[in-house]
């Protein structure tokens, strides 16, 4: 066996050691981020917390005023693109959530 | 075979198709871009998702990125890699592989620590909360996502191995795909291409409009003279009506001829002829997509609530009304999207993002919002699209389509084209890298 097939195998068998701690429901949890849920609606095409770089703009770490701005302006876009049409499904509040998580990954 | 060559089998088998289908696209992302799966997050439980494809693979690897690793997440699939159905209508053309539509499941293993395990789900114990498999083995859980997506009924004429073997569907990617393009292949000028799409609910509402325009394009180029005859179940097309009105009577002219309301009573596979309220029709190559069901494991184990063919959810969780502890996602789910990939994807991370939260004793998010985006071939070159977003609507407890915010391009183009394998490239990366 290699080392890379026993290294596969190992992580394979790791969450199985883990599934054995199981627990009831508990509140000790940090809730998950603000905006983030809404925010993957970007992942599709522009990666996991916008950090792709195999296609659409990355989003990482741009301002959250940019993301913001961007977004309000392709409402307005006519014909919309596919990108324009999806901006009018948010509203401001929206819209300023998904500016705000995507601003802050990095 | 034993538990430990599942697993070897599960992870090789991954290994050599996730080169295929990941080619260039696996290398240009690091580990933190795609993403880690963070400790101590002080949730923990065993989650079991049944079905590998495009809402198995996203739910499984988002249970991780936002669960960490105290949720344990076994994913069973009784393939040994995903043939993406999206863009498989090129296969047909010659524009695509099916190896080059293969994606392996190794990374969800390596990357996020998720348990593969290779096999076919037969029974689920609600009670019991554990499922089992053909091979008999039992895998207990706290959270059951189910994701099998769909099957299908029988046409009347098709009961047959040999039928079935003459006239394809190709409507779940993979072997039939290929032989579907031979078939095409086998096609002299001047033939006939007869195909049926099913009346709603079926999956991809624009694909088999899609699947018209693909193969009437090759056929012009590489069999002149013959025609696409497309027998729609349904009272006229169902999505993109500008697109396709235009495919068919401007771009495809002479070649598609298009019957709406079409019923089909049976097929002959051995005279190659369809019986139907508009007479009989004799083709050289018949491609009947037959009406859709939820995946025979919902079926079976008393999931398909909603007209005994597709399960009900709650889509703030998508837990089945059938069934507490278990969720139906994808195709599989009644919902008022499109059985789509795309949404798949999206109805996969408010499950995982749901199901994070129930574990840690929270409450789903209350207005979750879903986006569908679907690009259509309609020449070798020129696509078209069609998207949608939608969100929760407290009253009817539906996701409703937000007013304003959904259409189609207003005409097809190389761009569109274009953007679409790029598109294609990062919704794989997002369910399978
Ligand atoms: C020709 C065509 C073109 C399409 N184009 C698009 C497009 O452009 N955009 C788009 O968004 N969608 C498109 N779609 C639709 C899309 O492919 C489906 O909506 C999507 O795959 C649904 O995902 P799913 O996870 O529900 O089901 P699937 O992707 O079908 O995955 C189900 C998985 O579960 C496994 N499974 C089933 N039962 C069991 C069991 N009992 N035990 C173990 N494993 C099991 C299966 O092997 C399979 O891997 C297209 C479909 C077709 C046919």
């Amino acid at each position: 066996m290699n080392q890379k097939t026993m290294r596969l195998r190992v992580l394979l068998w790791l969450p199985f050691a883990l599934a054995s701690t199981c627990v009831t429901a508990q509140t000790t949890s940090a809730a998950p981020p603000a905006g983030r849920l809404l925010a993957s609606n970007c992942f599709q095409c522009h990666g996991n917390n916008g950090k792709s770089n195999i296609g659409f703009e990355r989003l990482a770490g741009s301002s959250s005023s940019e993301i913001y701005n961007e977004l309000r302006e392709m409402r307005s876009k006519v014909p919309p693109k596919m990108m324009d049409m999806h901006a009018r499904g948010y509203s401001d509040a929206q819209i300023r959530l998904i500016a705000d998580y995507l601003s802050k990954q990095r | 075979m034993n538990r430990r060559d599942f697993f070897r089998l599960a992870s090789m088998a991954g290994i050599g198709a996730s080169t295929a289908g990941l080619t260039g696209l696996v290398n240009a992302a690091t580990p933190a871009q795609l993403g880690t799966v963070p400790t101590n997050t002080g949730i923990s439980g065993r989650v079991v998702v049944i079905g590998g494809g495009m809402a198995g693979a996203t739910v499984a690897k988002y249970l991780r990125l936002w669960g960490g690793t105290g949720v344990s997440v076994t994913l069973i699939e009784r393939e040994t890699a995903y043939n993406s159905n999206i863009l498989s209508n090129l296969v047909l053309s010659g524009q695509r592989s099916m190896t080059s539509l293969q994606f392996g499941y190794s990374n969800l293993a390596t990357r996020y620590g998720i348990r593969l395990v290779k096999g076919d789900v037969s029974a689920i114990d609600p009670v019991g909360h554990s499922v089992s498999l053909a091979d008999g083995s039992k895998l207990p859980y706290d959270r059951l996502v189910v994701a099998p997506g769909i099957d299908f009924d029988t046409i009347a004429g098709l009961e047959t191995p040999a039928a079935q073997a003459r006239v394809l569907h190709a409507w779940k990617a993979g072997t039939q795909t290929t032989q579907l393009r031979n078939q095409l292949l086998a096609m002299k000028p001047g033939g006939v291409f007869a195909m049926t799409i099913p009346a709603k609910p079926y999956r991809c509402p624009p694909g088999p409009y899609e699947r018209a325009c693909v193969v009437a394009d090759w056929l012009k180029k590489n069999r002149a003279g013959s025609k696409v005859i497309v027998l729609d179940a349904n009272p006229g097309i169902t999505a993109e009506p500008l697109a396709f009105t235009n495919a068919f009577e401007v771009v495809h002219k002479g070649v598609i001829e298009y019957h709406p309301g079409v019923s089909i009573s049976s097929i002959d596979a051995s005279t190659m002829t369809l019986n139907s309220n508009l007479g009989s029709i004799k083709a050289n190559v018949i491609n009947a997509i037959p009406a859709h069901k939820a995946g025979k494991v919902v079926i079976d184990n008393g999931l398909a609530n909603v007209g005994g063919r597709w399960a009900g959810v709650d889509v703030l969780t998508y837990q089945s009304t059938a069934a507490p502890g278990i969720h139906v996602i994808g195709d599989a789910s009644a919902t008022t999207q499109p059985k789509a990939g795309h949404i798949a994807n999206q109805e996969a991370k408010i499950c995982a993002d749901a199901i994070v939260r129930l574990l840690a004793g929270r409450s789903p998010d209350p207005s979750p919002i879903t986006n569908s985006a679907c690009y259509s071939p309609i020449t070798a070159d020129t696509a078209s699209w069609l998207t949608a977003v939608f969100a929760y609507d407290p009253v009817s407890r539906t996701m409703q389509p937000v007013p304003g915010a959904a259409g189609e391009a207003a005409a097809r183009s190389q761009d569109n084209y274009k953007e679409m394998i790029k598109w294609f490239n990062t919704l794989m990366e997002d369910s399978f890298a």
